[in-house]
């Protein structure tokens, strides 16, 4: 292995993280750049989600969950960075193949980016469910300082999947195929418009082991209730959270090494 | 060569590098891994694509890879750069690695060339900030300053690839690996890349270059690499690979060449006979070769400092065409005495398949003399010829007589003395005056 430059630590952080914005503000911009809504995008598919879920479960077959709207865009939101992170991250190495074989190119660096890019939609997307909030009339309460808290949870638990994926996808280009179907089980799976309480006790350690219902709670404590999060569950999410993004990276960085270059 | 080298920069210990090789029919999917039950995942063999593979680059030094394509050339660079790890022995290398392999990555169609040059000047090492203060040299050197804002996708190829070049050119490598892209854009440009190329050696950086330009590999480096399927076959000075590398192609020509093939004759009349003054694999053949004065007509006797130009058809062979769209030939004109010296040598590339290409040399300052055209046509990788005519064109010279050398160039005797010869008044004057000023040191 080639000893890169040995850069003064502060200027490798910095580095790394101007890498991070360029290529963010990359996809981004190619994205958005010829479109005459530009960054509204982002909001229109949680926003047409918002409707369909808001008719079916809030007029059709009525859930009765006390401020559905809030409820449901909360679910909707947090699934979406999720999904579409994991989707994205999926080919950001096949995807890539030119900036992989370049020498001195930071390869961990594209799952980081595609999840990245998604928090900023989920970011953008903030301030109309903190709207809505208003409108429903639950408020805003203290405890929404602690919502980086489980956003930074949510973004290692997904970097540290987008890890695997990525991986698995050199070598089986189905990974995304596949990754698409389980994802979209997971979606129903997931209570993101109904509640965990609604499902037959005898099934509710299913949603125990959920990583990202437990996630799901933990956000509408805060939002929702004004309560603070299950600060037991929260702390065993990190442990989990961070073994995945431990195990991911290690599997993702043996293989950078050799297998991607070879199999790209 | 010597490894213990104080200051060198990149150093290869008997580097190895394997490839695996697949069945043909390895899934690439899950579904199909499933339906062969993991059958076929494992690699059928694996393959040394380098072996034993050890050099040292040092602070200035400029190195040249040739060799076959396949040969592992482009794996040795991307080896050194820290792409894929060695199985055997060991790649170090100090300081900022600068590539120059494919132009333009992280290039995006739609955005400006402005942003392009963040996010290239990034991926290339620089930080933000870094990149802001080179911004204005990057952009004066691609020579893009007016079309800086336009999105790129409204830029023609070369200037693309003029951005590309400029950017990567101010990333301040202390490495910098460069594979065959110095063919960029127009001549002034790609004179500009050549400087700017000098100029980090100057500053001490440790350049690679693989190229199949013989000729750059020659001027530009000072030691040269040839390697042969993965393995060093011989490691030298330029001139000595490159020479070597050269005789190399010639033995391959003729174990190349078909032992027989119908005769052929040139418009004077030579025949043209395999083995005998024509060499090569025939995949590509020269159909005909014409000389041309400066009004278009044939000739076979120029005076000396005329105008010459040489028109070669080719056309790939019939049976050998099928699958071999991407030959794309090389072709070389040489004139040579009859005693062998040779007077004058030039290449050329062409267009795959089949066609015409002519070459114009501008004045052909040549003693009064009978000389050969031999005229051929090679691999991109000069590994061997396709067809090669030799001493089949004959071009006769005609001029002044006397002397020895081989230019009959333009010419004129000046002196500063006063017997000195001319039949030029205004030359007569100027030497007056030389005359004059000189006398004046002088102190008589």
């Amino acid at each position: 292995m080639s000893s890169r430059m040995a850069m003064w630590p502060t200027r490798k952080v910095t580095y790394l993280f101007d890498l991070l914005r360029e290529l963010v503000a990359r996809d981004l911009k190619i994205r958005y750049k010829r479109s005459a809504l530009g960054l509204a995008w982002s909001l229109l598919n949680p926003l047409a989600q918002l409707l369909v879920f808001g008719f079916l479960f809030g007029m059709v077959l009525p859930l009765n969950i006390p401020n559905f709207p809030l409820f449901l865009f909360s679910g909707v939101l947090v699934w979406n960075w999720f999904s579409t992170s994991l989707l994205s991250a999926a080919t950001a190495i096949t995807d890539n193949r030119e900036l992989i074989k370049r020498p001195g190119f930071h390869a961990a660096i594209l799952p980081v980016v595609t999840v990245t890019s998604n928090l900023i939609h989920f970011v953008l997307a903030l301030p109309i469910l903190l709207a809505f909030a208003l409108i429903s009339g639950v408020g805003l309460s203290p405890v929404l300082v602690l919502l980086p808290l489980v956003m930074a949870l949510q973004f290692i638990l997904t970097l540290g999947l987008s890890y695997f994926v990525a991986t698995f996808q050199v070598t089986f280009r189905d990974t995304q195929y596949l990754l698409g179907v389980i994802l979209m089980l997971g979606f129903y799976l997931t209570p993101v418009f109904y509640a965990v309480a609604s499902v037959p006790a005898h099934l509710q350690w299913l949603y125990r082991l959920n990583p990202v219902a437990q996630l799901l709670v933990a956000y509408r404590s805060i939002l929702i209730y004004g309560k603070m999060p299950d600060w037991l569950s929260l702390l065993a999410l990190y442990v989990m959270a961070c073994l995945v993004l431990i195990g991911g990276y290690a599997i993702f960085s043996s293989r950078a090494g050799s297998r991607f270059v070879e199999e790209l | 060569m010597d490894d213990l080298r104080v200051d060198s920069v990149i150093t290869v210990a008997g580097m190895g590098k394997q490839f695996r090789r697949f069945h043909s029919g390895r899934p690439v999917t899950f579904q199909e891994a499933a339906v062969n039950k993991l059958r076929g995942m494992a690699a059928v063999e694996r393959f040394w694509a380098l072996r034993e593979v050890s050099l040292t680059v040092s602070k200035g030094q400029m190195v040249g890879l040739i060799g076959r394509n396949g040969a592992g050339k482009s794996t040795l660079l991307r080896m050194i750069g820290g792409v894929g790890r060695p199985d055997e022995g060991s790649v170090r290398t100090r300081g900022r690695i600068g590539a120059l392999l494919d132009l333009g990555t992280g290039f995006h169609p739609d955005l400006t060339g402005r942003e392009n040059v963040f996010v290239a000047g990034v991926i290339g090492g620089l930080t933000r900030r870094e990149v802001a203060q080179r911004l204005e040299a990057i952009v004066g050197f691609a020579e893009l300053e007016e079309v800086i804002d336009n999105p790129l996708r409204t830029y023609s190829t070369g200037m693309v690839m003029r951005l590309a070049f400029a950017v990567a050119a101010n990333t301040d490598p202390d490495v910098l690996l460069i594979d065959e892209v110095l063919a960029v854009g127009d001549l002034p440009f790609q004179r500009k890349c050549l400087e700017q190329i000098a100029q980090f050696k100057n500053n001490g950086c440790a350049i690679v270059l693989v190229s199949h330009d013989l000729d750059l590999v020659r001027r530009l480096c000072d030691e040269v690499i040839w390697l042969k399927s993965g393995q060093l076959e011989l490691h030298g000075p330029a001139e000595v690979v490159v020479g070597q590398y050269i005789a190399g192609t010639a033995r391959e020509t003729t174990r190349r060449t078909p032992i027989s093939r119908a005769v052929q004759h040139t418009p004077a009349g030579v025949a043209l006979r395999v083995n005998e003054n024509r060499f090569g694999s025939q995949e590509l053949a020269i159909a005909e070769v014409r000389m041309l004065d400066a009004a278009g007509l044939p000739v076979t006797e120029i005076a000396a400092g005329d105008y010459l130009r040489v028109e070669i058809d080719y056309r790939a062979d019939r049976s050998v065409e099928a699958g071999r769209a991407e030959i794309c030939p090389r072709f070389s004109v040489t004139i040579t005495r009859g005693d062998g010296v040779v007077c004058f040598d030039t290449t050329g590339e062409a267009g795959a398949g089949g066609g015409q290409v002519a070459l114009g040399i501008a004045r052909l300052d040549l003693r009064k003399g009978v000389y050969f055209v031999d005229v051929g046509t090679y691999t991109r990788d000069w590994s061997y010829a396709y067809d090669y005519h030799w001493h089949a064109y004959t071009l006769t010279v005609s001029g002044a007589s006397g002397g020895k050398g081989v230019l009959d160039a333009p010419h004129r005797w000046e002196t500063d003395s006063v017997i000195g010869w001319t039949n030029d008044v205004e030359e007569t004057l100027k030497a007056g005056l030389v005359t004059a000023s000189s006398r004046e040191k002088l102190p008589l």
